[in-house]
């Protein structure tokens, strides 16, 4: 194959962007198995594929049009309703968006492997093997509903199987009548739609037989009510919407070995409906008992013709139903529906001798990488153009300088003016000013959801989860969070380690867990959550916690910790040592974990990123990790303190509390000093003392609580100066060997602040304590 | 100085006011011609520590500074006075005095219990190998231009550091210059 080109980039990023809106979707139907799949959702898959489809067909990539294909023609039945959404089913499409993850991944490398070619075309054939036909229905729900025949026959087959449905669970049905003006009437639809969206479902849109005016246009849109008339009406104020109740008569036993042959028609082919209105429609009409069909008949042949063709365009703005349409107008043309999915599945597509195949999870030989396959950011319009409009700015301070430069040349040798060099001092500030702004506005346009690394560890979990038979419900939350690109892409390998080490080591058997009197599934989750300018991201599961002597054990025979030192560590401290290089207390070294890298791998990544990593066990509960990261890594928020009357800046990011302490309080412990917090010893420094400043008295301390990684550390300021954004400059050149010093920052007084080493200072401030105890 | 010396001094004689060519033309005209007339000058920047005149070659001077506030390193080396901020640049700022055996301890020139750095107090933004660095000097005297003829090595037996960090004397007229290796006067 050629090398990728720029085009094929393009194609991957994009790619890229379809499969992890689909993968996010398929998640959340795995996590509601059992229950009735959202009709929206299903939809959206069935979008998602589709355009993977036509973008792999746009740039030549087979392989994954054909598995598309498949896909896509499943998730057609699966929302038409003529297949049944069962677990074989879902099953099948994770593993097929696991398919198009690893096909993506050979056509960004460039390469074709036939192995992977097999798995896909013979994915696509057992897609289109799939499947269970629905429990043949008593009576169709739609006769039940009081809807003009000619609505009834414009609606795509689609529609007309979501009104079903929506008669069949007896939700209310209304008939919304809107009227908009030519000029604005799809800004009007669209806004009603977005008010319709949450109180429930519009199954159709259509042009009103009422006419809207001489330049108005007037639309019904049949809309299945989630709440109550009043809330309905509330939720609808301010538009020109007009509700009424589209009547449903209840279910009648008796009517149902009457029509049931003419049902079974209908639900299979409603084109036959479609055509035999003018004869069918007149005794339907005449139970229903609506009146508008009475006065619609001359106007039948028009409204029809009109509907035909032109309405496909007003139909929905939201182009929700692209192929919706299509089937629409095959519809219309009497194509019936089973051959348009024929048509759609190709030739020999089909085998309905074997309706339902068991999932077989073929092996996965090869982890595959969590991280990303494109280096694309998704950045809002109105930021990039915010950053060009500063661009715009330092062009024009640029023109400035040049203007000073060239005038600074003519001169020559003369002596510059004064007026010369304030000028030229001004151009520069704004100049500094337009850059910092820049900057800044370039950092935002870096963040990310750190959705897109959950969405696929969530993937991932449920291949670790079959592979350790375990039963597992993973939940997940937070994942709109926002984090720096770069973060986010780092922090899926420890995630991945974390959550492996919950399901391998964390989690219990199913029968272990019944006989501990737990359910039987068990609950690993993974939420984030933003905390003032930190995002935590916590890791934890419901099972059998770590044992801490297991631990201690474990880190005597390893020799990680001596024996004296073992005597004096609490629970808190034995549970830290599970970071420690080379520690792993999996008695057997299983296939998922327990190689002995993990935690201080994990440990490393997050120290890398400023992280700090929490653990909180107990026995038979569970166990979780709380992970904390700054937002971004440039600009950071830091706390600036003063110590002797100078003034120092401590990375936000690092600190996790405040504490205010009266010298009493401070404790001597062996001849070092402690603070006792909420039963935990801190290990506490006077930065006066550690920095050889002379001390002055204070009636109280602030003792700043830093922390990384899982160490801790007090330190005591004089004073606190609150919170500022500050962009730290390295020490760098001849101060590069500075210690408990990471760099210095402009706080707008000229005076450089100097910006503590969080990390130099809590080794430093234990190696101290280690020293003495 | 006075008030009225402050108006006055404008009009005093400044040593960076250059009258070397007018010497030259002077010497030339004496009727002794120069021994070695092609030699190329090289300048130096002449600056007052503790009252005695010392020089560094003009090209290792990026920029000359007034004092900025200083901000004090702790546990640095006790030479580096602090660290300041020049239009965003943060640079170290040190002494050589100590060094020089001009004065037997750092003087107190950051942090907030220093006082206001004296009137004619400059810092001299050096290039080193290993990045700027920032001096402190008493006063900028000006640039004088040395030919190689007006060079003399160290002497023997002046007052000096552990190391050679004068390279020579500067001989111009009654005045002379105490010429510094930079690199190696910021040498602890």
């Amino acid at each position: 194959m050629s090398p990728p080109s720029k085009a094929l980039a393009e194609f991957v990023a994009e790619a890229t962007e379809i499969l992890e809106a689909l993968g996010k979707d398929l998640l959340v139907l795995d996590e509601r198995r059992g229950q009735e799949a959202d009709p929206e959702r299903v939809n959206g898959i069935f979008r998602a594929a589709h355009s993977l489809k036509g973008l792999a067909g746009l740039f030549g990539q087979e392989r994954i049009s054909r598995l598309a294909h498949g896909t896509e023609d499943l998730l057609d039945r699966l929302r038409l309703g003529k297949l049944h959404l069962n677990d074989a089913v879902l099953d099948t499409l994770i593993e097929a968006l696991d398919a198009f993850q690893a096909l993506l991944a050979e056509t960004a490398r460039g390469t074709e492997s036939d192995g992977l070619t097999r798995r896909a075309d013979g994915m696509a054939e057992r897609l289109g093997q799939l499947g269970e036909v629905p429990v043949a229905q008593d009576e169709d729900p739609l006769e039940r509903l009081e809807l003009e025949a000619q609505v009834r026959s414009v609606f795509t087959e689609y529609e007309e199987h979501r009104l079903r449905e929506n008669v069949r669970r007896g939700v209310a049905l209304w008939r919304v009548r809107a009227a908009f003006d030519l000029s604005d009437f799809d800004k009007g639809l669209a806004d009603l739609n977005t008010r319709l969206k949450p109180l429930g479902e519009v199954i159709s849109t259509l042009p009103s037989a009422q006419p809207g005016g001489a330049h108005g246009i007037a639309f019904d849109l049949i809309f299945g009510a989630q709440v109550s008339r009043m809330e309905l009406e509330s939720g609808l104020k301010g538009t020109p919407a007009e509700l009424s109740p589209l009547a449903v008569r209840p279910a009648a036993p008796s009517a149902t070995t009457r029509s049931a042959e003419a049902l079974v028609r209908a639900t299979e082919s409603p084109a036959i409906v479609l055509g035999a209105i003018g004869v069918a429609s007149a005794p339907e009409a005449s139970v229903g008992g609506s009146t508008p069909v009475k006065t619609g008949g001359s106007k039948q042949g028009a409204r029809a013709a009109m509907e035909d063709g032109a309405s496909h365009p007003f139909t929905d703005p939201d182009s929700d139903t692209e192929l919706g349409e299509t089937g629409g107008s095959a519809e219309a043309t009497g194509t019936s529906g089973p051959s348009l999915v024929t048509y759609l599945q190709g030739p020999g597509g089909r085998a309905p001798g074997r309706a339902v195949t068991p999932v077989a999870a073929p092996p996965v030989a090869t982890e595959p990488s969590l991280r990303s396959l494109t280096q694309t950011v998704r950045v809002d319009i109105g930021k990039l153009d915010g950053l060009i409009n500063m661009v715009g700015e330092l062009l024009l301070i640029k023109a400035s300088l040049q203007r000073l430069a060239e005038s600074a040349r003519q001169e020559g040798v003369v002596p510059l003016s004064k007026l010369f060099g304030q000028e030229l001092a001004r151009e520069t500030r704004g100049l500094e000013r337009k850059l910092e702004a820049l900057q800044e506005g370039l950092l935002e346009a870096r963040m990310v959801p750190v959705g897109q690394v959950f969405d696929k560890l969530a993937r991932l979990v449920r291949r670790i989860t079959r592979e350790a038979g375990k039963e597992i419900d993973f939940v997940i939350g937070g994942g709109e969070v926002e984090l720096d690109k770069l973060i986010v892409e780092e922090l899926s390998d420890p995630l991945m380690h974390l959550i492996r080490n919950a399901i391998d080591h964390g989690v219990e058997s199913p029968d272990t867990r019944l006989a501990a009197g737990k359910p039987r599934r068990a609950v690993v989750a993974l939420r984030a959550e933003q905390k003032g300018n930190h995002v935590v991201i916590e890791v934890s599961d419901d099972g059998a916690g770590i044992d801490e002597l297991r631990v201690r054990e474990v880190a005597l025979t390893r020799g990680l910790i001596t024996f004296a030192q073992a005597e004096e560590m609490g629970r808190r401290e034995l549970l830290n040592l599970i970071f420690l290089p080379g520690f792993s207390t999996a008695r057997s070294v299983s296939e998922l974990s327990g190689r002995g890298v993990g935690l201080d791998v994990v440990k490393n990544n997050l120290g890398n990123l400023s992280g700090i990593i929490d653990v909180w066990s107990e026995r038979g509960k569970g166990t979780a990790f709380h992970l904390t990261l700054p937002v971004t890594l440039a600009i950071i928020r830091a706390l600036v303190v003063g110590v002797s009357a100078r003034t120092y800046a401590v990375p936000l990011n690092s600190v996790l509390e405040i504490l205010s302490v009266q010298p009493r309080e401070i404790r001597t412990l062996e001849r070092r000093e402690v603070l006792d917090v909420r039963g935990q010893t801190l290990p506490f420094v006077r930065l006066s003392r550690l920095f050889g400043l002379p001390e002055r008295p204070v009636s109280r301390y602030f003792v700043v609580v830093v922390g990384l990684a899982q160490e801790r550390l007090g330190i005591a300021v004089d004073e606190l100066h609150g919170q500022q954004d500050i962009v730290t400059k390295p020490l760098g050149g001849r101060l590069q060997s500075v210690r408990g010093i990471s760099g210095a920052t402009d706080l707008g007084n000229r005076r450089p602040v100097l910006v503590l080493d969080v990390a130099d200072l809590l080794e430093e401030g234990l190696a101290l304590e280690r020293r003495r105890a | 100085m006075s008030r009225f010396a402050e108006l006055l001094d404008d009009f005093f004689f400044r040593p960076d006011e250059d009258v070397s060519g007018l010497q030259d033309f002077a010497a030339g005209s004496d009727g002794v011609a120069s021994s070695t007339p092609e030699e190329v000058p090289e300048e130096y920047l002449s600056f007052l520590l503790e009252g005695e005149s010392y020089a560094v070659p003009i090209r290792l001077v990026r920029e000359i500074s007034k004092v900025p506030p200083l901000t004090e390193i702790p546990r640095a080396e006790p030479h580096l006075l602090g660290v300041m901020n020049l239009r965003g640049e943060l640079l170290p700022a040190y002494d050589i005095k100590v060094r020089l055996g001009l004065t037997e301890r750092v003087p107190l020139v950051a942090g907030p219990d220093a006082p206001a750095p004296p009137r004619d107090a400059r810092v001299l933004v050096l290039r080193t190998e290993t990045g700027p660095a920032g001096v402190w000097v008493d006063s900028v005297s000006g640039v004088v231009k040395l030919k190689p003829s007006m060079l003399e090595p160290p002497p023997p037996g002046l007052r000096l550091g552990d190391k050679d960090c004068v390279v020579g004397i500067g001989r111009r007229g009654p005045s002379l210059y105490i010429l510094l290796d930079p690199e190696q006067a910021l040498t602890p």
